[in-house]
């Protein structure tokens, strides 16, 4: 039979589901976007750790919403077999009036399905024992159960359908079912009583008015194990009566969908599901999209890639770079499906069992323009983990949280990275696909086009964790180490540099143990927050070791000098925690060393505001350490902070260095979103990349940045701010850029377009720039971008014109490159190398000015003219 | 040099405005026929000259001039008070309250002004710098505020701080953390009534080297603002948006500019939520003649049918108490801000009323370098030199005190002791049918 005819017998099948009283084509509700996180593991990671990440991310909701969904679950949890979780649906129901549960199982659960096996999901005995919760959690009951014969045989026969679609049509035949118990029990009563959280295989959803953490809390799933979770924070600004009906995730047929965003075209995407016999329920922008999966996934057939195509769709320049083959297949989806893709910021996380190839997914799909924030990572070692969030730093707390317990992970990804939305390069999606084999599984992560994405598998993982334990604590310090603590801590880095690739973690260890011993005196702990600086922020060797394993012992060993600098505060340093007395400087010079864990990271009493309360004490020098996705930090420190330093460990979270006026502000690791926003003067390095709207309308500073930054860096910056971005950014790079000219005092954007490997080696990027916006409508400034290969066309600006770099030019950015060398130990003669050789400046770097805008040329001109 | 001891360009600038303060003073007093081809059905040629002579009296005027509505045939023209009969309204001589306050939430500074009105956010690059400073004198008198618009917080308000809002917008245009820690009230505009879906914009004209060295951008280029907000594109990306500005000012009152789609009533509650202490909706009306003709009065819901949807919509969630709710967009008269309040906004914001004090005959030349005949909206540095900011000052306030004189009448005369009692009150008005 062939798959047309499955598909129109199965939305034939649907004309009933339609009804009279068909909700209206108007969403509901209002809501913005939110924090999202999605965890995928070779092995089945207990609820926990996705629990730290969602506490950490409270700031994205406000509470009347929150769920979590878990996929390749853990058998022993609903006390079941593995075959009877592997061959039944789980059939999860939400009881808000729990009355009604023997109706609903005589009316819609034993009618259709032969039940295995039910389950209620324990829960702590009193909700208001979780701080904040008003509305009471629904009473939830999974009911394990198969399909009845008769029910299947009677579907088949009215829909001409034969024994072959039996899993097609049992999945139909579920899915029906619980639009019906919906539109009975949830919407249409006005009563909302009961309603299905999810129904496909192997897959569990629980949700309600409250955070995401706090269902973990209340339905004690902190030990129930999933080789793949979402999590999500909802923030709904309508109504004064939340229902969990309306929190993420919702449910497709075997996948759960959460989102972070909203759409413009609601109405469009309702009807073009109508159309398809598909009709809405809770009225949300989230609903919609995974309705919009479902229909093409399930009952179309898609693979991922034309799944993601259809809602995604590649646009523009990206278009035009796919390979024909492919144009022609993405532009038949696209004229086809372009009513249910949805228009506007999105992210999407979806959680996906798949009964058919026995595989759990975790899938992250960011919209085409990019526009809400979004990062993905990677863990590789005998195990693996793929994760993907709204913040790096909810990444950083599960692989925290994780790791504490669990010797098989370490605290630090391999890799970190950013999608890049409708993309012709990843396809602005990525999935994560557990594959279980016996008693063991394996992990992979693909982008859309099916390419892997896997770190250097030579190198090997710092596991079992923590490495020999006691043996190596109490193990002499060989003598070649010691030497390596002579000398100032450069050359000591130098030294280094050439000897960790023959070391193996133990050797690390000894090493570095040695090092917290010298970091008692404050010279000593200068120079050894110096070196392990160094270490953690350069790019170098190491050898059969992992770069993320030997961070992880790199971060060890700093919180251990910090530890010391609390029990012993010295003349040089001194500690300030939450909890702790507020310390005054001694002398101005006095290092204040902030320990951010349990700072709030916004609002007061917060970590940004204790920075600008103890520089308003007298301190100059801030060494905040373990940030935990803490917000605005050096902000609200005025005009003038000249003199002002603050160096930033752990994750820290959006807004760092907006504002700032003179400070300067070292962030050692990767930062978050809307960095050095309206950034006036100062200067401000990352040790890694940044993310969304970097510098946006920012007026001035020195800025180097050793990575990537993500979306829309430096849009609307204005006057002379001098950025140094190694790496590349997403898109939309210096879109309205007004920095007058570089040449007189104006700004510019060096783009270096390198990267590095896994063993340190600084490699070019395929183009230095992948996005199809360059220096669109800019008036100002300048882009000097380093393409020695000549990759980047006309056709990626839109405002912006090549000129020759000039020797004046050569002049004006070299001294920002030999600072980005001394920072980064980015050799200038390295950046000037093409094919082995010494180029000309000139033939390595291009400039791009503004060209003008085409349309505002006439009007210009005549002003010109007037004013001569 | 001539024997007075002044340049020729300024005997220019004297005589010219010598000439624009006589008409200023004699159009409104005419006995016969109004000007020809002054004003339009909402700004009548009345309401303009009315405008203007209480500008100059600050008193209502009393020789026939309509002065409390236009000819427009819908909105606010439309509607009217159901007085109370003579006999039951307050004496003269009993106080009647027009202060409102600007945070209703049970924390952060208390904040009130006397009367239910302050200046709307107007830049340098839109108007002149004598605007701005006379805008603020008038602001700084009242114990009321102005708005520094986006273009940056020159530093002869520096003065007049305590009563400037600023506003960050879009293009963020000289926003730096000093002006945001001087202000008392920070405003964030995510849209304009008059082009929702469009960010600001300055053609090239009018973007002089002035200009364009207050926002740090290059002179004479067109500057086109952002739409929207590329670092906010949630609710949960403006409440940290708001915990920045608290990051910076954790003294600042947060205003919050929106401007009137049809799910305004969500906006606002999202808004509410994320912080706000203010919610001010910006209607369809307003804007200078520099919007483009698409936008203006063709995205924007009018400001008299957003009130109350976002009014009832707060009361319905039980939180109307605890955000104040500021209109603007089309708000002409006193009439229009009693309407307005009585619609269900706390208070008004006026902009385009404003510059009709100082002589705006809203020609919607506002776009050109030296297209305003009156030197309000150019940064021409001669015209601009045609408004003295005392005198401006001094108009702006004699405006007040008669916009405050018909508020006072118009509550007596509905037996209320104050403006805060006539919030909501959709009963106290008549929707009237009048031939335009």
């Amino acid at each position: 039979m062939s798959r047309q005819s499955i598909v129109e017998a199965l939305i034939r099948s649907r004309r009933t589901l339609a009804g009279p009283d068909l909700p209206p084509l108007r969403k509901e509700d209002a809501e913005g976007g939110c924090g999202v996180i999605g965890i995928a593991a070779s092995v089945p990671i207990p609820g926990r750790h996705l629990l730290q990440s969602l506490r950490q991310m409270r700031n994205r909701g406000n509470g009347k919403g929150g769920g979590i969904a878990a996929v390749g679950l853990d058998p022993r949890f609903f006390d079941i077999s593995p075959e009877v979780l592997e061959q039944d649906y789980l059939l999860t129901i939400a009881y808000l009036d729990p009355a009604v549960r023997g109706q609903v199982e005589s009316s819609f659960v034993e009618p259709v399905f032969a039940v295995d096996h039910i389950f209620p999901i324990p829960t702590l005995p009193d909700f208001r024992a979780i701080p904040g919760l008003e509305v009471p959690p629904p009473e939830v009951v999974c009911y394990f159960g198969r399909v009845r014969p008769q029910v299947r045989e009677r579907f088949l026969q009215q829909q001409g359908l034969s024994e072959r679609e039996r899993t097609t049509v049992e999945d139909e035949i579920v899915y029906q079912n619980s639009y019906r118990l919906n539109r009975t029990f949830y919407s249409s009563t006005g009563e909302k009583r009961a309603f299905v959280l999810s129904h496909g295989k192997n897959l569990l959803v629980l949700k309600m008015v409250g955070y995401g953490d706090d269902v973990i809390r209340y339905y004690r799933l902190e030990d129930l194990r999933a080789h793949v979770w979402i999590g999500h924070h909802r923030y709904p600004t309508k109504g004064r009566v939340w229902h969990p009906g309306g929190a993420h995730p919702f449910i497709g047929m075997h996948e759960a969908l959460v989102h972070n965003g909203d759409f413009a075209n609601y109405a469009s995407i309702t009807a073009y599901l109508a159309q398809r016999g598909v009709y809405p329920l809770f009225l949300t922008d989230t609903e919609v999209a995974v309705l919009v999966f479902d229909v093409h996934h399930r009952l179309y057939g898609y693979p991922l890639e034309y799944v993601i195509e259809a809602m995604a769709p590649t646009t523009e320049r990206d278009f035009t770079l796919l390979p024909p083959e492919k144009q022609r297949v993405y532009r038949m989806l696209q004229t086809v499906h372009m009513h249910g893709s949805p228009d506007g910021p999105w992210f999407f996380l979806i959680a996906q069992s798949d009964p058919n190839e026995r595989a759990y997914r975790l899938i992250g799909i960011t919209d085409t323009s990019m526009l809400r924030p979004q990062v993905f990572a990677l863990q590789q070692g005998h195990e693996a983990i793929g994760f993907a969030a709204s913040e790096k730093q909810a990444i950083d707390a599960a692989l925290e949280s994780l790791s504490a317990e669990d010797p098989r992970f370490w605290s630090r990804a391999d890799l970190y990275w950013n999608a890049r939305g409708g993309s012709h390069t990843d396809g602005g999606a990525f999935i994560f696909t557990v594959q279980p084999n016996g008693a063991s599984a394996s992990l992979r992560c693909t982008d859309k086009f099916g390419r892997a994405i896997a770190p250097d598998p030579a190198k090997r993982p710092p596991t079992p964790w923590p490495i020999g334990g006691g043996a190596i604590a109490g193990a002499p310090v060989a003598p070649s180490a010691l030497s390596d603590l002579d000398g100032s801590p450069e050359d000591a880095f130098t030294r280094l540099c050439r000897r960790i690739p023959t070391w193996d973690y133990p050797d690390l260890l000894r090493f570095l143990e040695a090092l917290e011993h010298r970091a008692t005196d404050d010279e000593g702990r200068a120079w050894t927050i110096r070196l392990l600086s160094l270490l953690m922020d350069r790019h170098y060797p190491t050898g059969s070791m992992k770069r993320s394993g030997l961070l992880s012992l790199l971060d060890e060993s700093f919180a251990g000098v910090v530890e010391a600098i609390r029990r012993a505060p010295s003349e040089g340093y001194v500690w300030m925690g939450c909890d702790g007395p507020q310390p005054e400087p001694l002398h101005p010079d006095q290092v204040l060393v902030i320990d951010a864990r349990g700072y709030p990271p916004e609002g007061e009493g917060s970590l940004a505001r204790m920075i600008v309360a103890m520089h308003r004490r007298g301190f100059r020098r801030f060494l905040v350490v373990h940030t935990r996705g803490h917000r605005f930090i050096a902000n609200g420190l005025g005009p003038n902070s000249d003199g002002v330093r603050v160096d930033v460990y752990g994750f820290s979270g959006d807004y760092l260095a907006s504002g700032i006026d003179g400070a300067e502000v070292v962030v050692h690791g990767t930062a978050q979103d809307q960095l050095a926003q309206i950034m006036k003067r100062g200067k401000l390095v990352v040790h890694g990349d940044v993310g969304q709207t970097f510098m946006y309308a920012a007026k001035g500073g020195e800025v180097y940045v050793l990575g990537n930054a993500a979306g829309r860096p430096l849009i609307n910056a204005v006057g002379r701010p001098r950025v140094v971005i190694n790496g590349t950014c997403l898109d939309y790079l210096a879109e309205s850029f007004m920095a007058g000219d570089p040449l007189h005092g104006g700004g510019f954007v060096i783009l270096n377009g390198v990267t590095f490997d896994e063993d340190g080696r600084l490699l070019d990027l395929e183009t230095p720039y992948p996005g199809g916006n360059l220096f669109s409508l800019a008036s100002g400034g300048a882009i000097y971008i380093r393409d020695p290969y000549r990759r980047i066309t006309e056709d990626q600006l839109n405002g912006g014109a090549f000129a020759p770099l000039e020797a004046e030019d050569w002049a004006l950015i070299r001294p920002y490159l030999e600072e980005n060398e001394r920072l980064f130990g980015i050799s200038l003669q390295r950046l000037l190398t093409v094919e082995g050789e010494i180029a000309a400046p000139e033939q390595v770097y291009r400039k791009i000015r503004p060209a003008g805008h085409e349309a505002l040329q006439p009007e210009e001109a005549w002003v010109r003219n007037q004013h001569g | 040099m001539d024997l007075t001891g002044k340049t020729a360009e300024e005997l220019v600038i004297e005589k010219h405005v010598e000439a624009l303060r006589r008409g200023f003073h004699l159009w409104p007093t005419l006995a016969f026929d109004r000007p020809p081809a002054l004003g339009d059905a909402r700004w009548t040629a009345d309401l303009i000259l009315a405008t203007w002579l209480q500008a100059e009296t600050g008193r209502p005027p009393d020789n026939g001039l309509e002065y409390r509505v236009g000819r427009s045939g819908g909105g606010f023209d439309r509607l009217d008070f159901k007085f109370l009969p003579p006999e039951q309204w307050l004496p003269e001589e009993e106080p009647v309250d027009t202060s409102i306050p600007l945070n209703r939430r049970p924390y952060d500074r208390r904040i009130e002004i006397p009367v239910p009105w302050y200046g709307a956010g107007m830049s340098f690059g839109s108007i002149s710098e004598q605007v701005m400073v006379a805008r603020a004198k008038a602001a700084q008198q009242w114990q009321t505020f102005t708005c520094t618009g986006e273009g940056g917080y020159p530093d002869s308000l520096i003065p007049y701080r305590d009563h400037v809002i600023t506003q960050i917008a879009t293009g963020m245009f000289g926003v730096r953390e000093e002006t945001v820690q001087w202000a008392p009230i920070v405003e964030f505009k995510y849209a304009q009534g008059a082009k929702p879906g469009l960010g600001g914009h300055l053609l090239g004209d009018k973007a002089t080297v002035a200009v364009a060295k207050m926002r740090e951008s290059v002179p004479w280029v067109s500057l086109f603002s952002p739409f929207p907000f590329h670092s906010v594109y949630s609710v949960e990306d403006h409440k940290k948006h708001i915990d920045w500005v608290k990051t910076m000012n954790p003294e600042a009152l947060v205003s919050v500019k929106v401007s009137t789609p049809t799910d305004v009533d969500m906006v606002a509650v999202g808004s509410y939520y994320a912080g706000a202490h203010i919610i001010h909706l910006d209607g369809s009306y307003g804007g200078t003649g520099a919007a483009p003709e698409i936008a203006k009065k063709n995205i924007a819901m009018p400001i008299e049918l957003a009130i109350p949807k976002v009014h009832r919509f707060l009361e319905q969630e039980g939180i109307r108490d605890e955000v104040v709710v500021m209109a603007s967009g089309g708000i002409r008269t006193a009439h229009d801000v009693a309407k307005a309040i009585a619609l269900g906004a706390d208070g008004c914001i006026l902009g385009t009323t404003e510059l009709i004090a100082l002589g705006c005959t809203r020609c919607s030349n506002c776009e050109r370098g030296r297209g305003c005949p009156f030197g309000l909206t150019t940064t021409d540095p001669e015209l601009s030199q045609l408004v003295d900011p005392d005198w401006a000052a001094e108009r702006i306030g004699n405006l007040y005190r008669s916009f405050q004189q018909q508020l006072q009448g118009i509550l007596r005369r509905l037996g209320l002791r104050s403006v805060r009692d006539l919030r909501g009150r959709r009963d106290l008005l008549r929707y009237e049918r009048r031939d335009a």
